[in-house]
C-alpha cells in the first residue's frame, strides 16, 4: 500500500509542477488552445486540419500578433477518443488557462464539451468540423451559454438543398443510402422532411455502418422501393463500394451525392462513365478572391492542392478568434464570445485570410473601424447558435471526370428554403 | 493553483472510473483466467443503461415508431439498474461462452463488444443511435453551486464506490471462492478433479467482473452527462487491459495502480508533447504521443513482465 501512496504522490507532484512552469506568465503570449484528430480514426482528416491551424496561427504572428502579443497554440491531440479529447480540454482550461479551444472534429467530443466544459469555464470553443444538430439543440435551450462556434454548416443545409435539388431534377421517388453516423442520420430525416415537404416521397431508404466490405444486403433494400432516383449520404471509400454495388444491382444512374464525395478517389472508383446523370451538392463558398488566396498560400507552405475536408473551416475557425481576440478589451472567453460576431460585421472593410490580410484587420481595429472578415470559405456569418449559413451550389461530372460546378444558391434562397419547409 | 488542482480532480475521477473497470476485469483475468477482450461493450452496457435508466426524453426523429426514454428513475436506482443490466447480459453471454478458452474467448468477447456498438448505433429507439444521448442528469452538480464543488463531491463519491468495490474484491478473492478461481485458472482439470465446478467458478467470475465494467460505465454516463456510440471504442477495451498489465495482474491493488499510472502517462504525454515540440512539428506531435506510450508499455513487459506489483505468493492469511 505504500508504494501505491508514493507512486500516487508522485504522479500527482508531477501532474502539477509540468504545467506550473508554462504557466508563470499571463498577458504575453496570449494562448490559444487546440484539441484535434492527429492520431485515432480521424487522422487522415486531422492531421492537415492541424496544419490549416497551426498555418492560421503563424500568419497571425507574422503580421504582429494579437495586442502586440505572439499567439502561442497549444495543440493536443485528441487520438479521436472522447475521454483523451475531455481531459486535454480540461487540462487546456484549467492549468494553461487557453481561453479559446480550436476543435473537436467529432460530434460525440464536442457535445460534452460545450454543454460543460466551455458554459462552466468561459472559453469558447470554435470548431471547424463538428455537424451534429443537437449542439444546435444545446445553443437553444441556452445549455452551452453560446460559447459553441462552428465554421462549417450543419446537415440541415445539406438536406434542404438536396431535396430541392432532387425536385428541380424531377424526381418523386429517391431512395436514400446513407452512412450510419450522426451526419448521414440527420441528412438523411432532414432530407426525408424536406423532399416530402416540396412533394417528393422517400422510396426506401438503407442505412449502413461504415468501413465494411459489401453493401449488397443495404442496396438490395434501397432497390425494393421501386425508386425513380437515389441519395447517397456516404465518404469516399464506403461511397465508392455502395455506388458500384448499386450500378452493378440495375440501380438508375439518376443519382445525388452529397458534398463528402466530391473526391477524385470517389470519381475515379467508380468511373466517369457512370456518373454522367450524378449532381452533387456542396456548399459555393469554396469559391472567390478570398479562398483563392487561402489555396495559393496552402500550396506555397505544403506543396499539394488543399484537398481534404475541414481545411478551409479550420483554418476560419482560427482567424475568427483570434480576431475577436483582437478586438476584445480583455483577451478572456467572453469577450471573445461577444467579439466574434463583430469580426464579421456585414458593412464592414473586407479583409481576407492570410498575415496581409490580418494585418490590415489589426489596423482597421486600431482606428476604430468595422471589419468584415471573408474568409478561406468565402464570406461567412454566425446565428444566434453560433452556426454558420452559407450558399450552395451543385456540382455535374464531364466525361472526363472533372468536375464541373454550376446552380448557385444564394444565402437568401437558402433561407427561403429553410422558412418554406420549417413554415 | 485552484486550476491545478481542478485539473487534479477531473484527472482522478476518470481514474477511478478506469479503475473500476480494470478491478473487473482483473478478477477475470488475473485471477481466472478468463481473457475478456470486449471490456467496452460491458463498460457501454452499464453507460447506456445508466443514461436510458435517469436520462431525460430524447427527441424522437420522424421515422421512429418510439423512443424509450423519460424514465428519469434517481442516481442511485439506475447505478443499481446499470449492475443488473451489464450482469444479465454478461450472464446470457457467459453462459454461452463458459466452456471456451483463451484465445477463442477473446474473439468471441471482442466480437460481443461489437455487436453492442452496434446495437448503439442502430437500436436509436432505445439509444438514441447517433445522434448521442445527451442531458443526463449528472448527481451532485445541482446541489453545488460550483463545478469545483460538484467535481470534489463526485470525487469522493467516486473513492468511496472504488474503496467499496475494492474492499469487497480483496474479501472475496481471499476466501476458499477465490482460492478455487486461482485453481481453476492454474489448472482447471486438476481443479475439477477435487470436485469444483470449474465453469460455475469462471461463470461467476465473468458476472461480477462485467457487472463491475457495467459500473464504472455508468458512472462515466452520469459524470459527462451525454454519451455516444463513438465514446466506447475498442481501444478502451485496449486501454484497460494495459492498465491491468502495467499493475500487475491478480493483485487488486496493482490495479487501482494501474489505472492511475497508464491514464496518467496517456494524458501527461499529450500535455508534454504540446509543450517540447516545436510549434512547426505540433501536428507530427500526435505520434510522438503514441510512440512514448508504446514504449512504456514494451519497457513494463520486458523489465517487469508480472507488471509494478505483481501477484502475492500467498493464497490465504493463514498460510505462512
Amino acid at each position: 500500500m505504500k508504494f501505491v501512496f508514493r507512486a500516487f504522490t508522485l504522479t500527482a507532484l508531477l501532474l502539477l509542477a509540468l504545467p506550473m512552469a508554462a504557466n508563470a506568465q499571463q498577458t504575453c503570449p496570449i494562448k490559444l488552445g487546440g484539441i484535434l484528430p492527429i492520431t485515432g480514426s480521424l487522422a487522415s482528416i486531422g492531421k492537415p486540419i492541424s496544419d490549416a491551424a497551426q498555418m492560421a496561427v503563424d500568419d497571425i504572428n507574422k503580421a504582429g500578433g494579437i495586442k502586440g502579443c505572439q499567439v502561442e497554440f497549444i495543440l493536443r491531440d485528441d487520438q479521436t477518443q472522447t475521454p483523451v479529447a475531455l481531459d486535454a480540454a480540461k487540462f487546456l482550461i484549467e492549468v494553461q488557462r487557453v481561453p479559446a479551444i480550436i476543435g473537436p472534429v467529432p460530434s460525440a467530443a464536442a457535445i460534452p464539451m460545450a454543454s460543460t466544459f466551455a458554459v462552466q469555464s468561459k472559453v469558447v470553443l470554435s470548431t471547424c468540423c463538428a455537424t451534429s444538430p443537437t449542439l444546435t439543440t444545446l445553443a437553444q435551450e441556452g445549455k452551452s451559454g453560446g460559447y459553441f462556434f462552428r465554421t462549417l454548416p450543419t446537415t440541415k443545409t445539406q438536406a434542404y438543398s438536396l431535396a430541392r435539388i432532387a425536385i428541380e431534377a424531377g424526381y418523386r421517388r429517391t431512395s436514400v443510402v446513407w452512412a450510419n453516423n450522426d451526419n448521414g442520420r440527420f441528412t438523411f430525416s432532414d432530407f426525408q422532411k424536406a423532399f416530402e415537404k416540396l412533394g417528393g416521397k422517400v422510396a426506401a431508404d438503407a442505412s449502413f455502418n461504415e468501413n465494411q466490405p459489401s453493401y449488397r444486403a443495404e442496396v438490395q433494400k434501397a432497390l425494393g422501393g421501386n425508386p425513380d432516383s437515389v441519395l447517397f449520404i456516404a465518404f469516399p471509400q464506403d461511397g465508392a463500394t455502395v455506388v458500384r454495388e448499386w450500378l452493378q444491382l440495375g440501380g438508375t444512374q439518376n443519382m445525388l451525392v452529397i458534398n463528402g464525395l466530391r473526391s477524385e478517389e470517389f470519381i475515379k472508383a467508380v468511373g466517369p462513365r457512370f456518373l454522367q446523370k450524378m449532381i452533387g451538392y456542396d456548399v459555393a463558398q469554396v469559391k472567390g478572391p478570398s479562398v483563392d488566396a487561402f489555396n495559393a498560400a496552402w500550396n506555397t507552405k505544403f506543396g499539394r492542392a488543399p484537398a481534404t475536408p475541414g481545411l478551409h473551416s479550420t483554418y476560419d475557425s482560427v482567424m475568427v478568434v483570434a480576431l475577436a481576440m483582437q478586438l476584445a478589451k480583455e483577451v478572456n472567453g467572453t469577450e471573445i464570445r461577444d467579439n466574434m460576431r463583430k469580426a464579421l460585421t456585414l458593412n464592414g472593410e473586407v479583409v481576407f485570410p492570410g498575415s496581409d490580410g490580418f494585418k490590415k484587420a489589426s489596423d482597421l481595429i486600431k482606428a476604430g473601424k468595422a471589419i468584415r472578415y471573408v474568409g478561406a470559405t468565402g464570406p461567412l456569418q454566425y446565428d444566434q447558435y453560433g452556426d454558420v449559413s452559407a450558399p450552395t451550389m451543385q456540382w455535374k461530372i464531364d466525361a472526363d471526370g472533372k468536375i464541373v460546378e454550376g446552380g448557385t444558391r444564394t444565402l437568401d434562397q437558402v433561407q427561403e428554403l429553410f422558412k418554406q419547409v420549417d413554415g | 493553483m485552484i486550476g491545478e488542482l481542478s485539473y487534479l480532480i477531473f484527472f482522478l475521477i476518470f481514474v477511478s472510473i478506469f479503475a473500476i473497470a480494470v478491478l473487473g476485469l482483473n478478477l477475470q483475468w488475473g485471477f481466472t483466467g478468463q481473457f475478456n477482450a470486449g471490456v467496452v461493450g460491458f463498460f457501454a452496457v452499464g453507460a447506456y443503461a445508466m443514461a436510458i435508466l435517469t436520462g431525460p426524453t430524447q427527441p424522437r426523429l420522424p421515422d421512429q415508431a418510439f423512443q424509450v426514454s423519460g424514465i428519469g428513475l434517481p442516481f442511485a436506482l439506475g447505478l443499481l439498474g446499470a449492475i443488473g443490466v451489464s450482469a444479465a447480459i454478461a450472464y446470457v453471454i457467459g453462459l454461452v461462452t463458459v466452456r471456451l478458452r483463451h484465445d477463442y474467448l477473446a474473439i468471441t468477447t471482442f466480437g460481443i463488444a461489437i455487436v453492442i456498438h452496434l446495437v448503439t448505433i442502430n437500436f436509436e429507439s432505445l439509444t438514441a443511435g447517433t445522434l448521442g444521448f445527451v442531458g443526463i442528469p449528472r448527481p451532485l452538480a445541482s446541489t453545488f453551486a460550483t463545478p469545483f464543488a460538484h467535481n470534489v463531491a463526485y470525487l469522493a463519491m467516486m473513492f468511496a464506490i472504488t474503496g467499496a468495490v475494492f474492499w469487497g474484491l480483496e474479501r472475496i478473492v481471499r476466501s476458499p471462492w477465490g482460492r478455487v478461481l486461482k485453481a481453476v485458472r492454474e489448472d482447471d482439470v486438476a481443479a475439477i478433479a477435487v470436485g469444483k465446478n470449474a465453469d460455475r467458478y469462471r461463470l461467476e467470475a465473468f458476472v461480477i467482473g462485467c457487472a463491475l465494467m457495467g459500473l464504472a460505465g455508468a458512472l462515466y454516463a452520469a459524470y459527462i452527462g451525454s454519451i455516444s456510440p463513438f465514446d466506447f471504442l475498442p481501444i478502451m477495451t485496449f486501454q484497460i487491459w494495459t492498465m491491468m498489465i502495467v499493475g500487475g495482474s491478480g493483485n487488486n491493488r496493482g490495479a487501482l495502480l494501474g489505472a492511475l499510472v497508464v491514464w496518467g502517462l496517456w494524458t501527461s504525454s499529450g500535455a508534454l508533447v504540446s509543450q517540447v515540440v516545436p510549434a512547426k512539428f505540433q501536428a507530427q506531435g500526435g505520434a510522438i504521443q503514441v510512440i512514448l506510450i508504446g514504449l512504456v508499455l514494451v519497457g513494463t513487459l520486458l523489465f517487469r513482465p508480472r507488471g509494478l506489483i505483481g501477484e502475492e505468493p500467498k493464497v490465504s492469511r493463514y498460510v505462512d
